[in-house]
């Protein structure tokens, strides 16, 4: 993996992004705008499963409601995260945060797509209280989103918060 | 830059002497006030796209607002708190740092965004509730989104500029193992 991340930081592409003082600032930046949206649209489907959001409203119309915009802004968070792995990509692979940040995410995103397929034949009506299982489904979604995050902006403190598990600086 | 007395008192606190010290304490508290942004912004957002009429009809506006509006404000003191923590160590450099001024003063302008639109255009809601703001409304949720993006955008901003002391006494020795 050290291999493949100076061999991609070393790439024509990596390079000039490197160049440009104004990319990662501006990436981050949307990415951060990206998780603002991911994460309070995946809120509001988690606190309506929790009976503690628009209890009123059916689980569908919900899910209907946030659903387009968590997954469009995960795209966004996909592509620019992928154009930021691009401009460091050292900085990246070698942070144990940016592994653990990755597990989470994929965790999350399943557990989302299996909590929409399973609960929107299913989801009992307006009024009506949702599983066990949902609701801590529900509750892990949230809890994993803020793990997503702190362990994103632990990207920059990899060695303080890790210690001897983070590899920065070793290559 | 002349930096007022209280601003330079600020670096010598007690909260400030810990943050300098503590290893751990900034990627805590940044990521505390990443998450704090977040909700911030994805909140308002919410409501900002109701008021220029995104979903088309359903739920009505007061609803909306009120339900997320708790949420903007939790989150928003919470970002003060880390906001002022980060700020603290550091009191006199990000004072002078022109992206920390510009995300000042478009935080002002997103305040006074909001108390116009209280003030004023909300006034009348009773007769725009469930159905398409009216312009004045839409323009004011135009001016949060832009704004608020811009208060993101200069943040992350102040993390590439100047926002350190580099003058400051190097940091006590770290031991990583443990």
């Amino acid at each position: 993996m050290a291999g493949f991340a100076e061999w991609l930081q070393a790439t024509s592409l990596s390079v000039t992004f490197q160049s440009l003082s104004w990319f990662i600032p501006l990436l981050q930046s949307i990415h951060i705008i990206g998780i603002g949206v991911v994460f309070i649209s995946s809120l509001m489907i988690c606190l309506r499963v929790l009976g503690r959001m628009r209890a009123d409203e059916p689980f569908p119309a919900v899910w209907k409601r946030f659903a387009p915009w968590m997954w469009s802004g995960l795209v966004v968070m996909l592509i620019t995260g992928i154009l930021l792995i691009i401009g460091e990509p050292v900085r990246e692979f070698t942070a144990f945060s940016f592994w653990l940040k990755m597990t989470l995410l994929a965790i999350v995103v399943a557990i989302t797509a299996i909590l929409g397929r399973v609960l929107l034949p299913t989801a009992p009506g307006p009024g009506a209280s949702f599983s066990g299982g949902a609701k801590t489904a529900a509750v892990a979604i949230v809890v994993l989103w803020v793990g997503v995050i702190f362990l994103g902006r632990a990207i920059a403190y990899d060695v303080e918060v890790w210690g001897s598990l983070s590899h920065h600086g070793e290559t | 830059m002349a930096v007022p007395g209280f601003i330079q008192s600020i670096e010598a606190t007690g909260i400030a002497e810990w943050m300098r010290l503590s290893v751990k304490a900034m990627p805590i508290v940044e990521s505390i006030h990443v998450l704090a942004a977040a909700t911030v912004f994805g909140t308002i957002f919410i409501v900002d796209l109701r008021l220029l009429g995104v979903p088309g009809g359903g739920r009505p506006f007061t609803r909306i607002s009120d339900e997320m509006l708790r949420l903007t404000w939790i989150a928003f003191a919470l970002a003060v708190i880390t906001g002022s923590m980060m700020f603290a160590p550091n009191a006199s450099t990000y004072f002078v740092n022109t992206a920390f001024r510009l995300k000042m003063l478009a935080l002002l302008a997103a305040g006074l965004n909001m108390m116009i639109f209280q003030l004023v255009t909300y006034r009348g809601v009773g007769t725009w509730d469930d159905s398409m703001p009216p312009r004045a409304a839409r323009l004011a949720g135009v001016l949060s989104i832009l704004l608020w993006v811009t208060v993101v955008f200069l943040g992350r901003w102040i993390g590439f500029t100047k926002g350190y002391n580099f003058d400051a006494a190097p940091p006590p020795d770290m031991n990583f193992e443990f």
